[in-house]
């Protein structure tokens, strides 16, 4: 008798134990819900870091207003990206708004993840810096709204730059930036820093390069082009400007460039913040290879976007939150906290040019920035891109072995 | 015929409580392990794209997934740098691991003291570790090229060089699990009966035939033991790759695993990243089965 009470005992626990475990609909369900007080839950999901710590200090004045509580996740950039992804594959997404990286856009929008937000009611004003809008419309109906101007710009230490008998205004080519290195690494510094760590950032660093050249990773339809004259062309550049420098990760990238162990790197605004007494700075690039030669759009946007899930809980709210979020007077109020709204009306104001005068030089890099290809395929192309790159950098490929290997294999991939 | 009757009532009252006893473990177990992988099983037979999926079913590609692997040369290169961390970690942790609890093991006093800190780097977690070492390897600031470069020696870029990067992997690997191995034998090497060293030393024996004679015998179920373990564990490798290498540089620390989040996760080609889970456990199966055929006689 009491073996059969154990059994029955043992067996209960194993299916209560099972049960628990496919419960979480049920929870999330009520997580999304209104408590008892009246007060509505919601989700958002953003990118770690300063991004995300400028948003989270605007919403206890939207919690109070609307009687709302907001959980915030903070995520890396490929958990986020993961993490919305796996939300829209449930009937009843976990949250309700969510920061989005201008290159998932296309596969986003094909799978229909995110909300119309124009049928939401929301419509991006006029001083927003049109150039960052580019990707955030489909068939004329807004699914994104550019909230953190993050554009690549090029940081460099300024008595290195000096040394080399140039200012960081008179850096006006990439021939230029080449020779501060040079010179910075015959005087026993670093040249060139740049992040080897992912095929991601690899790629990243590289773009500004390639477009001052003229070059791009896919032409109008959307077909590799990793083997053109351009592409090569950057490429050997590239290859003889990193070996003034080395790899480094991106907290070394900054010290190296801040101590003046090295000169230069691709940066983000969100890196470093520079004043008139820092050892470093940061520049757009003018988008020209040489003196003279045409000037191309040269700074690569890597702006955080806003967007509410289509299955959203609260799609309503979330739209009131998207619009108190991206309205002009509480962005301003974000620049004293690292916020780099994509707004003429921040970036152009003379109280913050004042305090931080380098947003002149964000508004130019966001002005003349280029978004990543908006293709559904971006994360494989850039990952076998970058693994190409990464062989030719260390050795184990030339630069026409490495781009001719990554072409066939990107046009493997889009034509999948 | 009653004491016999009596008698096969019992041996089914027996059967019926161990399989009542055994159930809820098939239970668990066919949810928990058998399902996913035969969940795995049939995706990496079809297309499947988590975003994919959302606009319609995925379609059975039959061994596409497969053949794609197979013959990408990232993916040969990766089972090879993962076969080539695990026999190279796997050894080096059962020395250095048998070395320590031998050294422990052998000391008259502070045995506890020593045994504590000897077991730090494995309580660690492995995002502390991988942060730890960045630091004392940085090419800027870290601890280990400021001390070569007041020796005069040549300082590398630990992590982004291709003739260093795959051996720091494995010495921080070995720094940190070897610990666990230590652990286990020195729990073997307490429960050597005394008795056998003393008879051992009667005989004249000196400490090289005392280890390889009265040691090593004894404790070999937990060698064998460790290496099972530490073998699968090594195979996993992904989260050291991931935070110090992300698999370069030019895929020479790249892993199965890291292999599989690069092509399979990140691109949420749920299809081609079932089919590599599925390779890499037959591979786990296959260095396993030595270790598992001596448990199982």
């Amino acid at each position: 008798m009491k073996r059969k009470v154990l059994a029955l005992i043992l067996a209960g626990a194993a299916a209560c134990s099972l049960t628990a475990c496919g419960g979480s609909s049920v929870s999330a369900e009520g997580s999304q819900g209104t408590s008892a007080e009246g007060t509505t839950q919601m989700s958002i999901a953003l990118r770690g870091g300063v991004y995300a710590d400028v948003l989270k200090e605007c919403l206890p004045a939207f919690e109070e207003e609307h009687n709302v509580k907001i959980d915030v996740q903070e995520l890396s950039e490929e958990d986020l990206h993961t993490s919305v992804a796996l939300n829209a594959t449930s009937a009843q997404g976990a949250y309700d708004l969510c920061m989005v990286d201008g290159s998932w856009m296309a596969e986003f929008t094909s799978a229909g993840v995110l909300a119309n937000l124009t049928e939401l009611g929301y419509e991006l004003d006029e001083d927003i810096i049109p150039a960052t809008t580019s990707i955030c419309y489909v068939d004329g109906s807004a699914y994104l709204a550019p909230y953190y101007g993050n554009v690549t710009v090029l940081m460099m230490n300024k008595a290195n730059v000096e040394e080399a008998g140039y200012t960081t205004d008179t850096v006006d080519s990439l021939e230029a930036v080449l020779d501060i290195c040079q010179q910075a690494q015959a005087n026993g510094k670093k040249g060139f820093i740049y992040r080897g760590d992912s095929q991601n950032n690899l790629v990243v660093d590289f773009l500004p390069i390639l477009l001052s050249h003229g070059g791009w990773v896919v032409d109008e339809n959307n077909q590799p082009t990793v083997n053109s004259e351009e592409f090569v062309n950057a490429m050997n550049y590239y290859m003889e400007l990193i070996a003034t420098g080395e790899a480094q990760v991106k907290d070394d990238l900054v010290a190296s460039v801040d101590t003046g162990a090295a000169t230069m790197g691709v940066a983000w605004p969100g890196w470093y913040t520079p004043t008139a007494d820092s050892a470093a700075d940061y520049i757009a690039l003018n988008g020209k290879a040489v003196p003279g030669a045409e000037a191309y759009n040269a700074n690569v946007y890597g702006i955080w976007c806003l967007g509410i899930p289509s299955n959203s809980q609260n799609k309503e709210l979330a739209a009131e939150l998207l619009t108190y979020l991206m309205d002009p007077e509480v962005q301003y109020g974000t620049v004293a906290s690292g916020g780099v709204p994509c707004r003429y009306s921040s970036l152009q104001d003379e109280e913050v040019l004042k305090t931080y005068p380098q947003y002149e030089v964000v508004c130019q890099a966001l002005e003349s920035g280029v978004y990543r290809p908006v293709i559904a395929q971006w994360t494989e192309f850039y990952t076998t891109l970058g693994s190409e790159m990464d062989n030719i950098i260390n050795g184990a490929k030339t630069v026409e072995e490495g781009l001719n290997d990554a072409q066939a294999a990107l046009e493997e991939l889009m034509a999948k | 015929m009653i004491g016999m009757k009596k008698a096969m009532g019992a041996r089914r009252e027996t059967k019926r409580f161990s399989t009542a006893m055994i159930t809820p473990t098939m239970v668990v177990l066919a949810v928990m392990t058998v399902y996913p992988l035969i969940f795995t099983l049939v995706y990496s037979f079809t297309d499947y794209n988590l975003l994919g999926a959302l606009n319609g079913a995925p379609k059975a590609t039959g061994l596409k997934n497969y053949l794609d692997l197979l013959t990408d040369a990232y993916f040969q290169q990766s089972v090879w740098n993962t076969v080539k961390f695990t026999v190279l970690t796997v050894a080096l942790e059962m020395l250095v691991g048998f070395g320590m609890a031998l050294f422990v093991n052998s000391l008259k006093t502070g045995q506890k003291i020593m045994r504590t800190l000897l077991l730090l780097p494995y309580l660690l977690p492995t995002v502390t570790v991988a942060l730890i070492w960045r630091m004392m390897l940085s090419p800027n600031y870290g601890i280990v090229n400021r001390f070569l470069e007041s020796l005069h020696l040549p300082v590398f870029n630990w992590f982004s060089d291709i003739r260093t990067a795959f051996g720091m992997l494995v010495l921080i690997d070995v720094w940190q699990c070897a610990p666990f191995v230590f652990l286990l034998l020195y729990a073997a090497l307490q429960s050597v009966s005394q008795e056998q060293y003393e008879a051992a030393r009667m005989d004249g024996a000196g400490p090289v035939r005392i280890l390889f004679y009265v040691t090593i015998p004894n404790i070999k179920s937990s060698l064998a033991l460790c290496a099972l373990l530490r073998t699968i564990d090594s195979f996993r490798l992904f989260d050291k790759v991931n935070l110090l290498t992300g698999g370069g540089p030019a895929n020479s620390t790249a892993t199965i695993t890291q292999y599989l989040y690069n092509y399979g996760i990140k691109t949420f080609d749920f299809g081609l990243g079932s089919a590599g889970a599925i390779v890499m456990t037959v591979i786990v199966l296959i260095l396993s089965s030595f270790y598992i055929k001596r448990a199982i006689k």
